[in-house]
């Protein structure tokens, strides 16, 4: 009987924490702690047509790059806190390094560094929307083009 | 307390018809058997009576009209908006109702905020990234967004001469969006 009593403030009070939990800006993404960087490395071609099962996830995106051969060459995830940096080995000797610089309405910014050896072939910052990704591709390997999938997930 | 204590407390509520069948039939028991308690019995009936003989003389010289005018007119009285609004709050905002409506409102916005993804265009999350800056160092540049899947793209041409020259006419000529 006593239960039966307090149901209504248990039922207030578990409501009121589902809507701090579920709510928009929920606290639990306010104050990240650090950057999960994922780089997926794809080589794009028109040689042949063919599409990696591994790439499924992603077929939407590639596919409006309008290459007739899509494959997966690597995938590399790192944690990384902010504004500290991490470097990512790509294909062809090349090296992409990523720094997550700060975190503001749900949306990271990167500072990413493209080089090939030592010689620097991009430098940009990029405001991602939080466990999104943006594409930076062109550099050319193995008779076809790589593409890179950025992505960063804030923890 | 013994019985007889226990009956005259009761003889009160058995003349005024209160008790029970039964407690009504013990203390009638009592009463025909136990002479203290029917004298106990006769003295309170007594007092009964004088004190209602007293209170009909004084209640006849009581003017009751003024008051049953005033009952009569609060009945008949429109009441204002607000009088009926907050006799309507007042009914409805009782501690279980709130803590049932406000888990049904919450329910309801996450609902809401779920349909979202339901609806026609809009199951594709907004993925746009934006370019704060960008150095390619010399290389020509494209900046898109793919409006489908909602993604921005970096694309670098190989257009320099003298560099990439193994590079074949798919990463010379970038994707055709």
């Amino acid at each position: 009987m006593k239960l039966l009593k307090k149901l209504p403030s248990l039922v207030l009070l578990f409501s009121a924490l589902l809507f701090l939990a579920e709510g928009p800006g929920g606290t639990a993404e306010k104050n990240p702690q650090s950057v999960q960087v994922t780089i997926r490395t794809i080589l794009a071609g028109n040689k042949v047509d063919e599409f990696d099962a591994k790439l499924k996830g992603m077929e939407q995106q590639l596919k409006s790059l309008k290459y007739r051969s899509y494959r997966s060459l690597k995938d590399d995830s790192k944690v990384v806190p902010w504004q500290g940096t991490q470097s990512f080995d790509i294909p062809g000797g090349r090296t992409l390094t990523v720094t997550p610089q700060e975190f503001q309405d749900n949306r990271i910014a990167v500072k990413v560094r493209l080089t090939e050896g030592e010689k620097p072939v991009v430098d940009t910052t990029v405001k991602i929307p939080n466990k999104g990704n943006f594409i930076l591709g062109g550099p050319p390997h193995e008779g076809g083009v790589l593409v890179l999938s950025i992505s960063a997930a804030a923890q | 307390m013994n019985t007889c204590e226990t009956i005259r407390e009761s003889i009160g509520s058995w003349l005024d018809g209160e008790l029970s069948p039964s407690a009504s039939e013990a203390v009638r028991l009592h009463l025909a058997a136990c002479s203290d308690c029917s004298v106990a019995r006769q003295q309170l009936e007594k007092l009964q009576l004088v004190v209602k003989d007293e209170l009909v003389t004084q209640a006849a010289s009581i003017d009751f009209m003024p008051f049953w005018r005033g009952v009569q007119q609060r009945i008949n009285r429109k009441r204002a908006w607000h009088e009926d609004l907050f006799e309507w709050s007042r009914g409805f905002l009782t501690a279980p109702r709130i803590a049932w409506a406000v888990p049904a409102l919450i329910v309801v916005l996450l609902a809401l905020f779920s349909l979202d993804s339901y609806l026609p265009g809009r199951g594709v999350r907004d993925n746009f990234a934006s370019v704060e800056s960008i150095d390619a160092h010399g290389r020509s540049v494209a900046l898109l967004r793919e409006d489908q899947t909602k993604t921005t793209v970096i694309w670098l041409y190989q257009d320099q001469e003298g560099e990439n020259e193994t590079a074949e006419e798919a990463s010379k000529s970038g994707p055709t969006f």
